[in-house]
């Protein structure tokens, strides 16, 4: 946990916006993976459940 | 090198297996030409973001983006900067893509074809066409150059020709069963797989070589420039302008972009999927560009090491010795001149025009493109066992889900405004459902040979460039005008298209002969921006100077 904390204050003080920017990018693009991955499969399930009833009507 | 384990080609495997068993398994669900070209516009939210991102983010991307942290620095990762920009502002504000959605359009030239008349229509998808397939040709050999440094192979032989034949005839099987719904949901997977081993490796880097570290090398490398693009003599203003150009012009018009607006359940879908994969456009660039400083970090300019033990046996050992000793991307003088004017120091590790020419002419554009090709030799040797098999898995999901969208994307315009004139009569959903399949594998095969088999001879980024200028600096126009210049007309829509092609086309002419050569290669952006300028000028004074209709310009004085 120091040794993450030591990292970030690093990435922060030393060149901080290209620092700032790289954390704000890792942190946003590890939490949308997992919320799209959840939130797609929802997507891709109804979508296809939506083409099979439209499929099925005559 | 530590190559590949069989737990790294068990990844790799399970992946392709899975993404050709589901991708060929949603083949049941089309049955109409919406279906294979707009998935009859039932794409949600989250699923168009897993799509566009997927789409967005091939090995080309990743080689390019990477080649720009290697040559620029942190300053390199602008251009996504830019795009994040246009793509959040053009989805937050819904300029063009709502009106283009809500029209029902399936392609932009046929959005074009209500206001500028079926001509226009047919012109556009010829540009279209053109500037799409001939950027995707790179795609292949590009792609399989990374996975064989990354698989630590050596590049000889017709490994690389074989392994990229091999992918897209896998990719190219289920875009042609299932078009654009297979392209969505093997999209889905493949950013999963993509995003994990770009997040993974990227915190690899960072804890093993640490911030300190790529920082300090950009300093040493790049000076000021490499955190600043205003002070990269590289970049400056007319580069960033003339990326934010570009970066909106795709936005608007790119086929692989518009078409997940176009296949969105509604105007507020689309627009909420730019917003919300607006920022993926920072982590595009920036990624891989912290991959490209890493490399040069850890194994420096080392340009020889780009070689096949073929190609490194055709240089004589003393130019061996003077490209091994080279500054950072300046191998070769460019003229006896430029030669003469180096210090004698420099001169010890710079080729003469007399040097190059002694060396094959593949041999000579590989090493100036050396730079493109550390980013995978470091990945080889820094990324360990198990881990490499989730990078190759994460790099074909980048590069497949591209490739299949490139092939269905722009095959749709091919199909619905090229061929539009011979479709007087309305097509059965069967017979245009076997024309699009066609087309998508003609595509391919079209692929195969421009861009693999062939070897294409002159300076092909040279040629990209302009097909890619014509592209997006006269279909922007055209759209923009389109939806919000009631007096936008034919006229000026075939002016704009034909200054978008006359401009960069003098640019190239201009750039070998003629006494400005030296200026219009150093001002390459500027004139870039010309361009834009120009064909939105011809726009206004082409639509200006048609007559208006009576009934208008009476309207107009009351």
């Amino acid at each position: 946990m120091t040794t993450i904390i030591h990292g970030i204050a690093t990435m922060l003080r030393e060149h901080w916006f290209w620092g700032a920017l790289t954390l704000i990018c890792l942190t946003w693009y590890s939490t949308i993976t997992i919320y799209v991955a959840i939130r797609g499969f929802g997507d891709i399930r109804s979508m296809l459940r939506r083409l099979s009833n439209s499929k099925d009507t005559p | 090198m530590n190559g590949l384990t069989p737990l790294d080609g068990g990844i790799i495997g399970v992946y392709l297996l899975a993404t050709m068993v589901i991708g060929i398994a949603i083949r049941k669900y089309v049955g109409r030409v919406e279906d294979f070209l707009v998935a009859r516009r039932e794409m949600d939210v989250y699923l168009g973001i897993a799509s566009l991102a997927a789409t967005e983010f091939g090995i080309v991307s990743c080689m390019y983006t990477a080649q720009n942290g290697f040559d620029k620095g942190f300053a390199g990762a602008v251009p996504g900067l830019l795009t994040f920009a246009a793509m959040f502002l053009v989805g937050w504000t819904g300029f063009c893509i709502k009106p283009l959605r809500d029209s029902g359009v399936m392609t932009i030239p046929e959005l074009f074809e209500k206001k500028f008349g079926p001509r226009v229509r047919w012109a556009a998808g010829v540009v279209i066409v053109l500037g799409g397939l001939l950027n995707m040709g790179v795609f292949l050999r590009v792609g399989g150059d990374f996975l064989i440094h990354a698989c630590g192979m050596d590049p000889g032989g017709h490994k690389l020709e074989v392994m990229m034949t091999s992918l897209l005839v896998g990719v190219a099987v289920y875009t042609i069963l299932g078009g654009m719904l297979s392209v969505l949901v093997t999209d889905f997977l493949q950013f999963i797989m993509m995003s994990a081993g770009l997040i993974v490796v990227t915190f690899l880097i960072l804890n093993k070589i640490g911030w300190s570290t790529l920082v300090s090398t950009v300093e040493t490398y790049h000076g000021a420039g490499g955190f600043n693009p205003f002070k990269n003599p590289s970049i400056g203003w007319s580069y960033v302008i003339f990326n934010a150009l570009l970066n909106t012009a795709a936005v608007l018009t790119w086929q692989t972009q518009i078409a997940r607006v176009l296949s969105a359940k509604d105007s507020g879908t689309g627009r909420k999927v730019y917003t919300r994969t607006s920022f993926f456009f920072v982590a595009r660039f920036l990624i891989p560009g912290i991959w490209g400083i890493a490399a040069l970090a850890v194994i420096g300019w080392v340009p020889l090491k780009t070689l096949s033990s073929d190609q490194l046996a055709t240089i004589p050992p003393a130019l061996q010795q003077k490209v091994a000793a080279s500054k950072m991307s300046k191998v070769f003088a460019a003229t006896d001149q430029d030669y003469a004017k180096l210090s004698p120091d420099d001169q010890a590790r710079t080729l003469s025009p007399d040097e190059t020419a002694t060396i094959q002419p593949e041999v000579v554009a590989r090493l100036k493109e050396a730079s493109l090709h550390h980013m995978p030799l470091f990945l080889s040797m820094f990324v360990p066992a198990g881990l490499m098999g989730l990078l190759i898995a994460a790099m074909l999901a980048a590069d497949m889900s591209t490739d299949s969208s490139y092939m269905l994307t722009w095959g749709g315009v091919i199909y619905n405004d090229i061929l539009a004139p011979f479709r007087k009569k309305k097509w059965s959903d069967k017979k245009g459902l076997l024309w699009n399949r066609a087309i998508v594998a003609l595509i391919g095969v079209f692929l195969l040979i421009y861009g693999l088999w062939y070897k294409l001879e002159g300076d092909l980024w040279t040629y990209l460039g302009i097909t890619g200028t014509i592209y997006l600096s006269s279909m922007s126009t055209l759209l923009i005008a389109c939806c919000y210049w009631k007096r936008a007309n034919n006229w000026g829509a075939t002016a704009a298209i034909i200054c978008g092609a006359l401009v960069p086309i003098s640019t190239l002419i201009l750039q070998t002969r003629g006494p400005w050569t030296q200026w219009v290669t150093d001002h390459n952006t500027t004139c870039g921006i010309a361009a834009y300028v120009l064909v939105a000028l011809a726009m206004v004074i082409g639509s200006l100077l048609k007559p208006q209709p009576q009934a208008a310009a009476e309207g107009v004085k009351a």
